[in-house]
């Protein structure tokens, strides 16, 4: 428990805050009010779906015939186990376990690569077919005049996750850094926590993105 | 004080079996063909157990202060009133829906 009278143990509370606890609280209740705003962002997109899946069901019947839902569950799977090795990173940080903190964020990273590595291969296949999105479709295997409109969307959200995740290998990668430099310990791990938040977030939209644009029948 | 609550092993990885399990649930279902309106219910109310074990275990809101849940509750009622509002104009425009 953090104390303010031992000043050599909070050289990390900012003076505007009262205690270690404080600052922590304050940092989580941020981060929070930054996912809010994430929940929104991707809100859009999510109404986008919901607008044209409604103007066209049949469409989203036949395009998702094309995508790949064996690996859109491993990659469900893969998100949900690095979810779990960031939060056993942010237990290594609290116990002061600072060798585990480092495998933890290296399987974590790991993971979220696999993750692109799969979509990489999801990706590329459907470009071999001429899928791509808006006016650079080219694909006449779905009978649809509004197919390009489906994977516009499809495209759209999985790239911007895609986007969520590459920036949270970077900031895994700060973490690495910072960890090497012994920055974090059982009373100050604040970053690794609110990385951890930030993580689950995008593992939170993918349990959403894959049954609705992979599980279709 | 300072809410810095270690969530146990047992917690953790039990939720990520919860996890799992509500997965293979989910992809099984899609195979088994539930009639039309149904079957985005089951695969929507199914992601929402599961964004919520992730929310409450892995985000540890179910340790912390009420007003991180408050925070996302209300992130969720702004998501729904979009949605509402949108759709009240886009299911029931005048012109024929196919030109969009």
């Amino acid at each position: 428990m953090a104390n303010s009278q031992t000043s050599h143990e909070n050289s990390h509370v900012a003076h505007h805050f009262v205690d270690s606890g404080q600052q922590f609280d304050s940092a989580k209740l941020g981060m929070w009010v930054f996912l809010v705003t994430e929940i929104l962002f991707f809100g859009g997109l999510f109404v986008a779906y919901i607008v044209y899946r409604a103007w066209h069901p049949e469409l989203f019947l036949m395009a998702a015939q094309e995508l790949d839902t064996m690996m859109g569950a491993v990659n469900t799977v893969v998100l949900i186990g690095s979810s779990l090795t960031m939060a056993l990173a942010i237990r290594a940080a609290q116990l002061n376990q600072q060798k585990n903190i480092v495998m933890y964020l290296l399987i974590t990273i790991g993971l979220a690569l696999t993750f692109m590595v799969i979509k990489y291969f999801e990706y590329t296949h459907k470009f071999d077919l001429g899928i791509y999105p808006g006016e650079y479709y080219t694909y006449d295997g779905i009978a649809h005049p509004k197919a390009a409109i489906f994977f516009s969307i499809y495209y759209m959200m999985t790239a911007l996750h895609g986007i969520h995740v590459i920036i949270g290998v970077g900031l895994m990668v700060y973490l690495l850094v910072k960890v090497r430099q012994n920055t974090y310990n059982a009373e100050y791990y604040t970053p690794i926590e609110i990385t951890g938040l930030y993580w689950h977030l995008v593992d939170i939209v993918w349990i959403f993105l894959f049954p609705l644009l992979y599980l279709i029948d | 004080m300072s809410g810095h609550h270690i969530i146990s092993l047992k917690y953790l990885i039990g939720t990520a079996l919860a996890l799992l399990v509500l997965t293979i649930i989910t992809v099984a279902v899609a195979y088994i063909h539930i009639p039309a309106p149904f079957n985005i219910v089951v695969a929507i109310g199914l992601a929402t157990i599961k964004a919520t074990l992730v929310a409450a275990i892995f985000m540890g809101l179910i340790w912390d202060k009420k007003i991180n849940t408050m925070a996302l509750l209300f992130s969720m009622l702004f998501f729904v009133i979009f949605i509402a509002i949108t759709l009240l104009d886009t299911l029931y425009r005048e012109e024929p829906f196919w030109i969009y």
